[in-house]
């Protein structure tokens, strides 16, 4: 019919411009940080570059230490995506699968945090860090994200739909509670185990706020921050320095997303 | 499973042992290592980072290491909430209106002692004791650094072309703006006069037009009269469309200028010395620096940053700062410092040595002769708040916004009055 | 079932709850608290009372602030939930083309909001920016479009995940009531009207509060685009605590802002909630 075709064709066409919107952005990105200066200058909308030049990496390398930044950025979101689910397995079991006094209010305390985002505690809890003299240390940057109330509740939901049978059957095969929550239980929650580890090392390994907060100085400087200094006031920005940063810092995040989006963005019918 | 999550929280661990406050000074290779907080961008950062290692190269007891953290007030910001956190540097550069609330604070540690620190030659306008009005009695704590006045930059090609000559007075300026201002039929304009729409440039134009931040006896006034019409001189500039106040806050305003001059947007500019050397390199036209104009009288606030020493940290590494910046005031550093970046020189024996230099570059010498009109800023711990929180953003709501000045000032003046 | 030992629930929520407590409720005390002080953290504090809420609330700023915040929001909720329902029936395809589609809309959503926030500004710039010459100057300096401009960023990178969203939604449906509505006759935009919007709406309605909490806390784009300028034009609430503590060194202000904020997150959030609860209770 005329009109399915007309459709089609209208829907093709919608779906161009939305792939185009979203990644002519990145192309511009990308082709930006192979310009120099001043042929940004002279021919700021010129679509490509008049030969790759690898200058502005170069200054981006030279003006921080990316492999550091990447490594502390690196290492901070790992530690936090690992603690959250070594500490959401058990609480969320013990909210889940165990009857206890207070295991109401328990749940509720979870549920109060969701409530509560970094945004509305980072003045209290930088307060909190100067006065013992954490600020600028890895522990204020890893320690509030430790416990995940989302990722807490998420696990507790999962274990749920998980059959009390399984749990009495390792009990009676003398396997301590310890063993239960990481060996027998974890495994069966796996994909909300595995996309709450992906969620949150992509979130703070992005995360820019609380980084900010917390840090002063370059030691435990993570690369978003790194990146974002780049645009260095005074003189003139140096875009094609700033897009070679930003490469330089989505690259990895896009790279994992390529491999994984498969999984996480599910084809139709 | 579990043996590598508990590796790895372990070595989280290790990692999150932090660091406490150091009580004796840190050493590398047997050198005292003084951490260097600065803020530059871009060309100055070059200058900035070479002399440090030219420094460090140049003996065997200390070892600067210099940290970027930013512009001028993202560094100021970091200093002060490591300051209060208890993870601040040795040594830093400030802006100078901060210094006097630092120094009540109690957190810069008082140079007078230190070797040679009252015999450096310094250009009385740029010391400690030049700069600021009614600090006679203060102790030593800033050395300048970076200094500055604002200055013009003009467009030399288009100011022929237009017949214009640079103007000397505020209504030249009104008339040279409107003169070289062009518009196309396509709608792109090449403005007269473009100004960062700054606590800086405000200072200088209430004190062209006769009238003083703060009195000698501590009263606040933001210039009374003065202060009105400096604003007003702006609106009306706006208002004529003649000025175009240039997009973005603090120093993006300020390199979105330069930008724009460099592309011949603009024919005039108020800018800073600083940029002169980045301004002649990278424009396709002669470039002209000229003083600003004068109304009342002649009279320009002196910018840029001083060096301080914090207190808190341990004496050594105080020293090895002390001896850092000592050699950054030597003639030889205060030299290439200038010549490099277009800031002036600190002391009188390097102003002596750059005669000829000064004779080849016409537009370096534009802000030290300036300097003899220049009005030193009030030793008052409330001028930063009044610079930051009060008076530099209803600036801009007056001139993008179009406000009563007079009411604005009366605003600014009751906030400033209360306490903070 | 029962705990073996009465103590095991509390070992395996300690950590947790001690956690959450110390970060995430104390520091709300905390700030009220300190709400009471004025405190620039180099000097001792003084107690002021609620002179910070009276500061705050003086010359409509907190107002201003509220207002902008929310008028941030909406543009940012309208924008997303428009695109994303859009976006959302037309890829919902099969093909490695609409495959591509979604990937490269959803990707907006994962990279870091720094990356958004430089990209965009390069792609504004008055005097280089493709879309700022266009434009013939960056909306960022402009007092009436600056707000506008960065709501559109957030749009640009939260679009994609209210697309996932609405995706998730569309599948739900089960094909046989197109089914039987294409055998009433029904047509393809009255199926769309019949339909799918409304056993969209909880899904709707859970990607609307979403959005609207994610915006009304928004930080990256203001702080690293335009710090709250032209003219605190684009001062959004988180903002304005941040350079209340960090800026202008005053903790109690700062305190009394956050108390404001949360509760007004507060009531966002309980919206939220109901509206997640009525997701659930349709069924995915």
């Amino acid at each position: 019919m005329t009109s399915r075709r007309w459709v089609r064709a209208l829907r093709a066409a919608l779906a161009s411009v939305a792939l185009g919107a979203w990644i002519f952005p990145y192309a511009w990105m990308v082709v930006t940080s192979f310009k120099t200066l001043p042929e940004i200058m002279s021919r700021p909308t010129a679509p490509f570059a008049r030969h790759l030049d690898f200058g502005a990496y170069r200054e981006v390398f030279a003006a921080m230490p990316v492999g550091r930044y990447t490594a502390v950025t690196a290492v901070m979101a790992l530690a936090i995506a690992f603690a959250q689910i070594a500490l959401a397995l058990p609480a969320g079991y013990a909210l889940a699968k165990l009857r206890f006094v207070g295991r109401r209010t328990a749940f509720g305390v979870v549920l109060a945090c969701l409530l509560v985002p970094a945004q509305a505690t980072f003045v209290p809890v930088f307060l909190m860090f100067a006065k013992v003299r954490l600020v600028n240390t890895m522990a204020a940057l890893v320690l509030p994200f430790a416990a995940s109330a989302l990722g807490t509740f998420l696990v507790r939901q999962a274990l749920l739909a998980v059959p009390d049978e399984i749990v009495e059957a390792a009990r009676m095969d003398g396997a301590s509670e310890w063993t239960i929550v990481y060996r027998i239980v974890a495994p069966m929650v796996r994909p909300t185990l595995v996309s709450l580890f992906l969620v949150s090392f992509v979130f703070h390994y992005s995360d820019y706020f609380w980084p900010l907060v917390m840090t002063t100085d370059d030691s435990v400087r993570t690369l978003p921050l790194g990146v974002a200094l780049l645009r260095e006031q005074g003189t003139g920005v140096r875009w094609n320095i700033v897009m070679a940063g930003n490469v330089v810092l989505s690259a990895p995040v896009l790279a994992l997303f390529a491999a994984v989006q498969r999984h996480l963005l599910r084809g139709t019918r | 499973m579990i043996a590598r999550r508990a590796l790895l929280r372990a070595s989280a661990a290790l990692a999150l042992a932090g660091c406490a406050p150091r009580s004796r000074a840190v050493r590398e290779d047997g050198r005292v290592v003084v951490t260097f907080w600065y803020a530059y961008g871009d060309l100055v950062r070059k200058v900035m980072l070479d002399l440090v290692s030219r420094f460090n190269a140049s003996q065997s007891r200390v070892l600067v290491r210099a940290v970027h953290q930013g512009d001028y007030f993202e560094a100021l910001a970091k200093l002060r909430t490591a300051l209060a956190a208890g993870a601040a540097p040795t040594l830093s550069h400030v802006v100078l209106e901060v210094v006097p609330y630092l120094a009540r604070a109690g957190v810069l540690e008082a140079l007078d002692g230190y070797d040679d620190a009252r015999a450096i030659p310094f250009v009385p306008a740029l010391g400690q004791r030049g700069s600021f009005s009614g600090a006679d009695n203060e102790p030593l704590v800033a050395i300048p650094f970076n200094r500055s006045t604002p200055i013009v930059f003009a467009n030399a090609r288009v100011l022929e072309e237009e017949g214009v000559d640079v103007p000397r007075t505020w209504e030249e300026l009104a008339d040279a703006a409107r003169r070289l201002t062009r518009r196309t039929a396509g709608g792109d304009v090449r403005w007269g006069f473009e100004v960062p729409i700054s606590w800086w440039y405000w200072v200088a134009m209430v004190g062209q037009a006769g009238g003083r931040i703060v009195e000698p006896d501590g009263r606040i006034t933001l210039g009374a009269d003065a202060g009105v019409e400096a604003i007003r001189f702006w609106q009306r500039l706006a208002m004529d469309r003649v000025m175009r106040p240039p997009p973005g806050r603090d120093y993006q305003a300020w390199q979105s200028s330069n930008e724009s001059f460099l592309q011949g947007r603009i024919a005039m500019m108020w800018s800073s010395t600083a940029y002169v050397r980045y301004l002649e390199d990278n424009a396709t036209f002669p470039v002209v620096a000229a003083p600003l104009p004068r109304h009342v009288r002649a009279s320009v606030p002196t910018g840029g940053t001083m060096f301080v020493v914090l207190r808190a940290a341990p004496d050594e590494e105080k020293l090895a700062a002390w001896e850092f910046v000592r050699w950054m005031c030597d003639a030889g550093q205060t030299i290439a410092w200038s010549t490099r970046t277009g800031y002036m020189p600190v002391t009188l024996p390097a102003v002596e040595r750059l005669g000829p230099w000064y004779a080849r570059h016409p537009n370096d010498r534009v802000a030290y002769d300036q300097l003899a009109h220049a009005t030193p800023w009030p030793w008052s711990p409330e001028l930063f708040r009044i610079d930051r929180d009060i008076v530099e953003p209803r600036l801009e709501d007056a001139v993008l916004g179009g406000r009563d000045a007079r009411e604005l000032l009366r605003e600014a003046l009751a906030e400033a009055r209360r306490p903070a | 079932m029962t705990p073996r030992a009465p103590w095991h629930p509390w070992a395996m929520l300690g950590p947790t709850l001690g956690l959450l407590a110390v970060f995430f409720l104390v520091p709300i005390g905390v700030a009220a608290y300190e709400s009471l002080f004025s405190w620039d953290m180099l000097t001792p504090p003084r107690f002021v009372g609620a002179a910070n809420y009276v500061a705050i609330a003086a010359h409509g700023e907190l107002f201003h602030i509220a207002l902008r915040t929310t008028g941030f929001s909406a543009i940012v909720v309208a924008g997303t939930m428009t695109l994303g329902l859009g976006l959302a029936l037309i890829v919902d395809r099969p093909g490695r083309f609409f495959a591509w589609v979604r990937a490269s809309v959803f990707s907006a959503y994962v990279v870091s909001w720094v990356a958004v926030a430089l990209l965009w500004m390069w792609m504004l710039d008055g005097n280089g920016g493709i879309v700022g010459r266009a434009l013939h100057g960056s909306p960022l300096g402009d007092l009436r479009w600056a707000l506008p401009a960065l709501a559109v960023v957030a749009v640009w990178k939260l679009t994609g995940y209210a697309m996932i969203v609405f995706l998730a939604g569309l599948q739900s449906i089960p094909p046989s009531l197109y089914e039987a509505a294409a055998l009433d006759g029904v047509g393809m935009w009255g199926r769309l009207r019949h339909v799918t919007l409304p056993l969209l709406a909880p899904t709707a309605a859970f990607v609307a509060t979403t959005s609207l909490v994610t915006s009304f806390q928004a930080f990256d784009v203001v702080r690293i685009m335009t710090q709250g300028g032209p003219a605190r034009a684009t001062e959004l609430f988180v903002y304005a605590i941040y350079e209340q503590v960090f800026l202008d060194l005053s903790v109690g202000r700062a305190s009394a802002l956050t108390v404001v904020f949360f509760v007004l997150l507060l009531a966002l959030a309980t919206v939220q909630l109901r509206a997640w609860r009525a997701r659930e209770g349709e069924g995915r």
